[in-house]
């Protein structure tokens, strides 16, 4: 079947299969390999994108689903270079093995956009979703924190 | 210090941040093939017949492979290098499965959608055969491991470990007090993000080039060589970017079947598992079952131990045989205990294989050794840092068993700092609370090993080169996996050289590029590579200095490496890159040095770690409110990597203490705990907040006085939280994990 659809910035016309997962459309199709899968059934959240601004686990979605939506990936995150968020991740320490970071990235994003001053716990519990087997989520919290306030601080 | 002690980012964080970083399942290899595994659902069974036709017939499908048309070479998935001696028992595909979840055969395709598809259509028929689930009741089926004509007979004890220490009698007849304690714990899975993912890829001369996110490019190499039978140098390894592994991807899985088809096919072929493949058909941590009777002096001294384990290594024996002994190793150097006996046996069953996971039996042990201490201070109504402190073992005491001394041994360090930051005694004293929320404090204490001495041959080559650009390359097999150890020794190399971490070019381990090196297990990268990585470096700058004597018209001696150059004493100098670039000019090849290095010790780290936790009686539910974690990590070459060590460990022990486990059904062998849905990991929400104290006294032998926290960092979770909890309740839970229905059990 025929879809359109926005991903990164791009409007995307494409043939698509019926009962493609998104996270694979994403990942196989368009190439956009930061989409990680780690589980396919909506648990470990490292195949987060942004749909309309909202985090989603892409391997839960078939891709169809998509049609006429706009979807951001890590790589069109802040293209080729680094956000403030991401920047936050690699000075506090978030990062480690990398693989659940994108995922994780993008939660926080979503987050950020629906809640620009969160807490703690917001920030733990709009998270929850997304596993990273490697830091104990204590560094990510702190980076997602930071990244807030100063996102705050650049505001006013 | 330029390099030392700072919380320098990591070298390959911008890639990974911005998912620009290509794991092994993200690379495109023109022309590759997909496998797809058909896995066991019989326990134990006889392959009587497989019929590929219909799975053949399907369009875009290659080929089916199972035990017929494959190697019949048995091998060790967990050896370390060509000619290591070892049970081989696994095979490729073998004839009889030995789990559910072993391999029965695979089907390669040009997609994974195909190979999987047609993998379903792969019609097997078993014989059953009688199957073994439980570690006890396999200690029946007895006799040697061995049949004479080497075919693995797959009978227990695989391994079987006694030691004898001091006069055992004494301590017990001389004893105040006898405790007897039965600890049970359960087979944890590694759940690294990435799943297990291999590409091989024939080369046209032949060989086979196998991109693995893997522990060690040789280990890899010696296990296809071995299931292949195929000359060494046909294999080349390189090293992918790996997801996390914890121990999982320590022993190649999918490395020999890969290699093979590729080999076969004349194309590049990739597998990767998916979830519920890397959960039933990779490795777990070992459950054990620990007795342990402790005699104790009514002031807290313990004056003998007993300790019995019996290690379920699942269907293959891989590295299980070790896990009894490598128990021991580590029991013997936390307490200074007069008299010690220890037997130690490791078992066949019928369940998927164990093999390394982070501490390697270290937390097993200690897990059994600190809960029956902590019930032994209950009972004698001594407090348990106070235990604790009389006992542990001094700085460079000897230990018993292999005679090693322990190095710059500061465990006692971490029990009396971390309990005044903790506010132990405080809240030790606190009332647990009378309705349904329970409140309790618990401690542990831990030590871990620095690297393979003098087990196996401990060594490693590092060569450090400048570059024409001013920066220096790296070569030394490293194996990064995630922990941010291509930074540590980068900061290393960086320190010894004048330069930053960034400024280090480190090639990837390759078997054809790099020098042999056992690889990233045992807690060796900082402590060993390390080292090799600052003679190496501190060898290159005496000879940057020699070669810049002639352009800087000054002797040698007087010249120091500093922020990318080479200055006189007045600060005046050279950048690196200009000498490398008049060097060339003069047609003088640019200084490189490498140093091999050879271990001579085996110091231990040591943790004392603290918890708090609330415990509902209604639901059964553990909360932990509060951690902290004190680490004798010698010296910390980058804090906040390793801050982020300890704060992962903790994660990983929380998890073994309270909820993890992949629950092998005693009845059928099936996994329960085989997908995340099912197996239940500590998220954001669950964690405590987390306080780390350093512990940083120097250790002699280690790089810049730094020692190893990876593995130790996981060590004494599990035993704080629970010793929190049976202060909380009252209770001397020993179960682990303490999962609400144990809870609720132990309080109705």
């Amino acid at each position: 079947m025929r879809m359109s659809l926005k991903v990164n910035g791009q409007a995307i016309e494409t043939e698509i299969s019926p009962i493609s997962r998104l996270s694979g459309f994403l990942r196989d199709v368009l190439g956009l390999t930061g989409v990680k899968e780690g589980c396919c059934e909506g648990e470990c959240g490292a195949c987060t994108v942004l749909l309309d601004g909202q985090p989603v686990d892409s391997c839960l979605m078939l891709a169809f689903q998509a049609t006429g939506r706009e979807i951001t990936t890590i790589e069109g995150l802040c293209g080729s270079g680094v956000n403030d968020l991401q920047q936050a991740f690699l000075k506090m320490g978030a990062v480690q093995c990398g693989y659940c970071t994108p995922g994780m990235v993008l939660a926080a994003e979503g987050l950020l956009h629906a809640n620009p001053s969160p807490g703690e716990a917001e920030i733990r519990h709009a998270l929850a979703g997304n596993i990273c087997r490697c830091t104990g989520f204590e560094t990510i919290v702190q980076a997602v924190a930071t990244a807030a306030a100063a996102r705050q601080g650049a505001e006013r | 210090m330029n390099q030392i002690s700072r919380r320098v980012p990591l070298v390959d964080g911008v890639a990974k941040v911005t998912g620009a970083l290509r794991f092994t399942a993200d690379l495109h290899v023109e022309g590759s093939l997909h496998g797809a595994l058909v896995l066991s659902p019989r326990a134990h069974a006889r392959v009587a017949s497989i019929d590929a036709t219909a799975a053949l017939a399907v369009e875009g499908v290659h080929a089916v492979f199972w035990h017929e048309n494959t190697p019949s070479r048995y091998y060790n998935s967990s050896i370390w290098f060509a000619g290591q001696e070892a049970l081989a028992d696994e095979r490729m595909f073998p004839p009889v499965v030995r789990h559910i979840g072993d391999r029965v055969a695979a089907v390669v395709a040009e997609t994974e959608e195909i190979a999987r598809h047609a993998a379903r259509l792969v019609v097997v028929e078993y014989v059953d055969l009688p199957a073994i689930f439980d570690p006890e009741a396999a200690l029946v089926h007895a006799g040697p491991v061995m049949r004479d004509d080497g075919i693995p007979a797959f009978m227990n004890p695989v391994a079987d470990e006694s030691f004898t220490h001091g006069d055992l009698d004494a301590g017990f007849a001389a004893a105040d007090l006898v405790v007897e304690t039965h600890v049970t714990m359960p087979r944890s899975h590694h759940c690294a993000i990435e799943p297990h993912a291999c590409i091989a890829k024939p080369e046209p001369d032949g060989r086979i080039l196998i991109l693995s996110p893997c522990q060690s490019v040789f280990a890899v190499q010696a296990v296809v060589v071995q299931a292949l039978g195929v000359p060494q140098d046909q294999i080349r390894v390189v090293k992918t970017p790996i997801g996390g592994s914890f121990g999982g991807k320590a022993e190649p899985i999918l490395d020999p079947l890969c290699a093979f088809f590729a080999l076969a096919l004349g194309r590049p072929v990739m597998i990767r598992y998916d979830r519920h493949e890397t959960f039933t058909a990779t490795r777990t941590r070992s459950s054990v079952v620990g007795r342990m009777r402790i005699a104790l002096s009514s002031d807290g001294r313990i004056l003998a131990r007993d300790t019995e384990t019996l290690v379920d290594i699942g269907a293959y024996c891989t590295g299980g045989n070790y896990l009894p002994s490598s128990m021991l190793q580590r029991l013997v150097r936390l307490y200074d205990v007069p008299a010690e006996r220890y037997t130690g046996r490791a078992v066949y069953t019928n369940t998927v294989p164990a093999g390394a996971f982070r501490g390697y039996g270290s937390p097993q042990i200690h897990t059994i050794a600190e809960i029956t201490l902590d019930i032994s201070a209950r009972r004698l109504g001594v407090d348990p840092v106070e235990m604790r402190l009389r006992n542990l073992i001094e700085p460079n005491a000897i230990e018993p068993w292999q005679g090693l001394n322990v190095g710059n041994a500061r465990g006692r360090e971490c029990l009396i700092r971390g309990a005044d930051a903790f506010g132990w005694q405080g809240r030790r004293r606190a009332d647990a609370g009378r309705g349904r929320w329970r409140r309790g404090a618990g401690v542990a204490s831990a030590t871990h090993i620095n690297g393979c001495y003098p087990g196996f041959h401990e060594e490693t080559t590092a060569t450090l080169r400048l570059l024409p650009d001013g920066r220096a390359e790296l070569v030394c097999a490293l194996h990064d996996l995630g922990c941010g150890a291509d930074t540590t020794l980068a900061q290393i190399a960086g320190e010894t050289l004048g330069l930053r971490a960034c400024d280090i070019a480190i090639v990837p381990a390759d078997t054809d590029s790099c020098p042999y090196d056992l690889g990233t297990r045992a807690s060796r990268m900082t402590y060993i590579c390390g080292e090799a990585i600052r003679r190496a470096g501190i060898a290159l700058a005496e000879a940057i200095r020699a070669a810049a004597v002639l352009e800087l018209n000054t002797e040698a001696s007087g010249l120091r490496l500093e922020a990318g150059a080479v200055r006189r004493p007045d600060g005046s100098g050279l950048a690196l890159s200009d000498l490398a670039a008049r060097l060339a000019a003069r047609g003088e090849e640019l200084p490189a040095a490498t140093e091999i290095y050879r271990a001579q010790a085996n110091p231990g780290s040591y943790a004392a770690h603290f918890a708090e936790v609330e415990v509902d009686r209604l639901t059964g539910r553990v909360r932990v409110t509060d951690y902290l974690a004190a680490h004798d990590v010698g010296r910390a070459i980058n804090p906040m990597l390793v801050e982020g060590q300890i704060h992962g460990g903790i994660q990983i022990g929380i998890g073994y203490a309270l909820y993890e486990d992949v629950a092998i059904d005693r009845v059928t062998g099936r996994m329960r705990g085989d997908s995340f849905s099912r197996y239940t990991l500590v998220n954001a929400s669950e964690m405590p907040p987390m306080r780390v104290l350093l512990i940083e006294e120097g250790e002699p032998t280690g790089p810049f006085g730094a020692k190893a926290v990876g593995e130790i960092a996981t060590i004494p979770v599990a035993a704080a939280v629970v010793n929190a909890v049976n202060d909380a309740l009252g209770t001397e839970l020993t179960d682990l994990p303490l999962v609400p229905e144990r809870i609720l059990a132990a309080v109705s």
